[in-house]
């Protein structure tokens, strides 16, 4: 049996990390008694390491609850948990596409964070009926009408009648419920006609293959039926559908305004793409539902092997890593330095450091990753454009006429106290100021255009460090500017290191290549002969470093006991060159390949 | 020149010292009168008990401080030894600090047995003896060197350098020749970590000085065979003793925190001498080595020594070709100079002498 639209509620909950959202959702859970709390916790237990550690979400959850209201009627409600960093931002906006109503939910102590408002406008956009409840209101720090007055004056929305909760007592709860089921209207689609449903997430499962997340805007789909997916024209036969309870279950059918998944023969990720529309492939739709776009990676980097002889096992667990995460891509490259390996594209830079660490922890591979970096627009003097992904790519001075970056404009959000600070850092980071508004009495938002190239090393780290932890960032890319760059290189005795190599803004060179080459002595350790460090630009040396040679090396005495400790020494300090990459005849440890990041660090204090 | 590999050792640890030389990191406790008898018994009775090989070619008395010992306990454990051991033409060393010597006390020792001492001067200048915190001057080493001259044939004397004032080795070095000692121990100082000198280490040398001090002591030693890294030695006069550890040959440890290496197995002796008097001879530490790993540090220890090993010696004694056990590795030491290969023999070269670790770290887990 199909629910009428009428009893049907599709929600999301907007809310800035740490200010209660799993622990909200919990309680709406318990009170509709979906499940019960030990089941949800191993539910969310199921979830990547890295997810829990870092408190953010990367793949939205989702789950179907039965909520009799005061009306005395039962109602279908749908949560959709949406992912949680601007990394993932269109991921974001497909979740939201596929609710009618969001929970602006903020920390009645923290108050709204730049993530929040960000999502709240795209809700705005997207014309959700957003119910702001203001949560922890049992912390004595609450600040409600602080939290209230925030969300008219930076969100711009009525919050007289926010809900007041603290989702750790269970307070408000009820009323959130309520709210949802008076507040948010219920789908209004077409159920005579042909299919139509939005594909907001996408899972890989090992023994089901892809699990593909849906919620059914037109029509109704149900097991065995022959689906097409409007992108792409693919055509597949359902084998299941279902709804998130929060385990999955399977259902005869879903229909319009339903939210649950469906599976078919998909066999990889690749083939599933967030945003898309599946239609049936008999009767199909005249026209697919807005706002489909292809994410594109906009951060890149070098991954190699830290031991040559693991390139293949690196190859297996990426094309392994693709089936759980379409969004970044790799093929195959190969460095002058650091041997055969890949160059991976990222939706940013949080995505790249998840990839990375998952390499290194479920496939125990030791990784050698270069410098992220942006990809360049270069218009050469015959008039051709290329793109490049790595500096090594940059063609010869004398061949270009200009070079474009691409740039974001970031939204940020902080106490006012702290907006020189801001203004200081954008600037820093070759910002281009937009505006500055005092969004009350405490808070101002200050918007920059940034290249994105200064937003991937270390923006966040800087931002919190520069307004202790208060501001918050959001960002879009606005699309490619001409600017003033130039590739620095670095020598290695000298041999150019394609790996190290990097593209910087003209009036940073120096500095860059100064820091870098500084960096980069105390890096390397000393050899067995002296090591020369330069850095180059356009082949002119701008500064030279030496490591110089270890001459003495020996334990004085080695009398009985002494060899076991001395072999067991030696062998640890084998272990540690194991993270060595031997480029030329210099043994470069990992993270030279990152200093850059470290320069970054180390110009601020 | 060749050296006849002793199969088998005995080392005596004496866990006292009259004070503890601040660079110092040996086992040893301060204490104020002579080695206690109960602490002889002790060794004793373990060197009794002792199973295994019934010949050594050396008994070494090292410390700690062995000239606290009287001639009489000197003979005690001289004489269990002999009851265990087959000593015929062995080597007999004590280990001596100048502040215990006397003629009379000398030629004791020498009676009971002792056939070669070993005199820990560091240095003849009262400022580095200063700042090493040994408790005797220069003036009493020099009395002492003498003496020993006297009534030892074989003996050794031991110096540091790198100590501050740095600049005062050649003086120290020159005054040495002088007393044409048959064997000559030059260490370069360490900053052990554990011991009070390790809150000095930025006082430590750098490679460059370290080296020059080290290129001093080799010419000041003309005529003496650069043997080992830290050692000289006059024709015939190398420490048959501290060969068996070089060779990777077994030998046993008596006393507090000794070592003992037999069968494979290197095993150490409780670290306190109050545990080692209720407990002589078990072991707190037993580590049973692989074959490879005695492969390992058998060439580890082999490189520290200007003859090497002999690829022949090392097929005698494994059953296995060195080229396939470490072949890449003792390439690529070879083409980055630190070992060479002439006559059948893989030896360090005077750079594989100072960076001796290099060579280690490129032999490990190869
Ligand atoms: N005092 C108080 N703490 C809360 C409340 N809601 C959540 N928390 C705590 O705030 C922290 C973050 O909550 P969580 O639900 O994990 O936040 P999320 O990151 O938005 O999912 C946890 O330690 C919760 O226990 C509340 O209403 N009152
Ligand atoms: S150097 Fe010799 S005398 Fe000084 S504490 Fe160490 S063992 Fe004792």
């Amino acid at each position: 049996m199909s629910w009428t639209q009428e009893k049907i509620r599709n929600f999301c909950i907007i809310a800035h990390i740490d200010h209660g959202k799993s622990t909200l959702a919990d309680r709406l859970l318990q009170m509709t008694g979906t499940v019960d709390m030990r089941n949800l916790k191993e539910q969310t237990l199921d979830t990547m390491d890295i997810e829990r550690e870092r408190g953010i979400t990367i793949k939205a959850v989702s789950v179907q609850m039965r909520y009799t209201a005061e009306d005395g009627q039962e109602y279908l409600l749908h949560l959709i948990d949406t992912p949680g960093h601007v990394d993932f931002s269109y991921e974001v906006s497909r979740s939201l596409a596929a609710c009618e109503g969001a929970l602006l939910l903020v920390d009645a102590a923290q108050g709204v964070q730049a993530q929040t408002l960000a999502n709240a406008y795209k809700a705005v956009d997207q014309s959700l009926e957003i119910i702001p409840v203001i949560n922890k209101v049992d912390l004595a720090s609450a600040d409600v009408d602080g939290a209230r007055r925030q969300i008219e004056e930076v969100i711009g929305l009525d919050a007289s009648d926010a809900i007041l909760t603290s989702a750790k007592t269970g307070l408000g709860a009820r009323e959130v419920l309520e709210a949802i089921v008076k507040r948010v209207p219920h789908p209004k689609g077409h159920p005579d006609d042909p299919l139509r449903a939005l594909i907001y997430d996408a899972k890989y499962n090992t023994y089901r293959g892809v699990i593909v997340y849906v919620r059914v805007v037109d029509g109704m789909m149900k097991a065995g039926q022959r689906v097409m997916m409007m992108s792409t024209g693919t055509k597949y036969e359902i084998t299941e559908v279902g709804i998130f309870t929060p385990e999955m279950q399977p259902k005869p059918e879903l229909g319009t305004g339903e939210v649950g998944y469906l599976i078919c023969n998909i066999k990889t990720l690749v083939d599933t793409k967030v945003g898309d529309t599946v239609t049936d492939a008999v009767n199909p739709a005249p026209k697919p539902l807005p706002g489909y776009e292809e994410v594109k990676p906009v951060v890149f980097c070098g991954m190699y092997p830290a031991v040559t002889t693991d390139y293949n096992e690196l190859r297996d667990a990426l094309d392994k890593l693709k089936l759980n995460d379409a969004s970044f891509e790799y093929k195959a490259d190969s460095s002058d330095a650091l041997g055969l390996g890949f160059r991976l594209g990222f939706l940013g830079l949080l995505h790249m450091e998840i990839i990375q660490e998952r390499l290194e922890r479920e496939f125990d591979l030791t990784i050698v990753a270069t410098m992220p970096n942006v990809a360049y627009r270069v218009t050469k003097s015959n008039g051709d454009i290329i793109v490049i992904e790595k500096a090594s790519q940059m063609p010869d001075q004398a061949e270009i006429d200009q070079v474009e970056e691409p740039y974001i404009e970031a939204d940020i959000l902080c106490p006012t106290e702290y907006v020189s600070a801001v203004i200081e850092l954008c600037k820093k980071k070759r910002g281009q100021h937009v505006n500055v508004t005092y969004i009350d009495a405490r808070r101002c938002m200050v918007v920059y255009h940034i290249p994105l190239a200064e937003i991937v090393i270390d923006f966040y780290d800087k931002l919190k460090s520069y307004t202790r932890g208060y501001g918050s960032l959001d960002y879009r890319l606005i699309g490619y500017r001409a600017g003033e760059l130039v590739k620095l290189d670095i020598l290695l005795n000298d041999e150019p290191v394609d790996a190290l190599s990097t593209i910087v803004h003209r009036d940073n060179a120096q500095y860059v290549g100064r820091a870098l080459a500084q960096k980069l002595r105390k890096l390397i350790p000393r050899q067995q002969f002296e090591v020369a460090i330069q850095a180059a630009i356009n082949r002119r040396i701008i500064v030279r470093e030496t490591v110089k040679a270890v001459r003495k090396n020996v334990t004085a005495k080695c009398y009985g006991g002494d060899i076991t400790r001395k072999r067991k020494l030696l062998e640890k300090q084998k272990e540690g060159k194991k993270r060595m990459k031997q480029v030329g005849t210099v043994e470069v440890p990992q993270e030279a390949f990152m200093a850059l990041l470290k320069v970054n660090e180390e110009s601020e204090r | 020149m060749m050296y006849n590999p002793i199969m088998f050792a005995v080392y005596i640890h004496i866990p006292f010292c009259r004070t503890r030389c601040a660079y110092c990191d040996f086992v040893s406790d301060a204490i104020a009168g002579g080695v206690p008898d109960e602490y002889v018994a002790a060794v004793c009775r373990e060197m009794s008990a002792f199973e295994g090989p019934d010949t050594a070619g050396s008994v070494y008395f090292g410390g700690g401080t062995p000239s606290l010992l009287t001639p009489a306990q000197v003979a005690r454990m001289l004489a269990t030894a002999r009851r265990r051991f087959c000593l015929d033409a062995a080597e007999i060393t004590l280990e001596a600090n100048p502040d215990d010597l006397s003629r009379a006390k000398l030629e004791a020792w020498r009676d009971a047995g002792v056939n070669r001492l070993s005199i820990g001067v560091q240095s003849f200048d009262d400022d580095v003896l200063r700042y090493l915190g040994r408790r005797h001057n220069a003036a009493a080493a020099q009395r002492a060197c003498e003496w020993v001259a006297e009534s030892f044939e074989n003996w050794s004397l031991d110096l540091i350098f790198g100590a501050h004032p740095v600049d005062r080795w050649a003086a120290t070095l020159e005054q040495a020749r002088a007393l044409a000692p048959p064997h000559v121990s030059a260490y370069g100082l360490t900053y052990e970590a554990g011991t009070p000198f390790e809150q000095r280490s930025a006082d430590a040398v750098d490679d460059e000085a370290w080296l020059a001090l080290y290129q001093q002591t080799e010419e000041a030693l003309p005529g003496y065979d650069h043997y080992e890294i830290s050692n000289y030695a006059m024709p015939g006069r190398a420490s048959r003793h501290n060969l068996v550890y070089w060779h990777n040959e077994a030998y046993a440890g008596f006393g507090t925190a000794a070592y003992s290496f037999v069968a494979g197995v290197r095993a150490r002796n409780l670290l306190r001498t109050r545990d080692y008097l209720e407990r002589p001879g078990v072991k707190a530490e037993s580590l049973v080595l692989t074959e490879a790993e005695v492969r390992v540090e058998t060439l580890i220890q082999h490189f520290r020594l200007r003859e090497g090993l002999s690829t022949e010696a090392y097929a005698r004694r494994f059953g296995r070709r060195i080229e396939d056990d470490f072949g890449t590795a003792l390439d690529s030491l070879k083409a980055r100079g630190l070992l060479a290969e002439a006559n059948g023999r893989l030896f360090p070269t005077r750079e594989g002498f100072c960076l001796n670790n290099e060579i280690g770290l490129a032999l490990v887990g190869s």
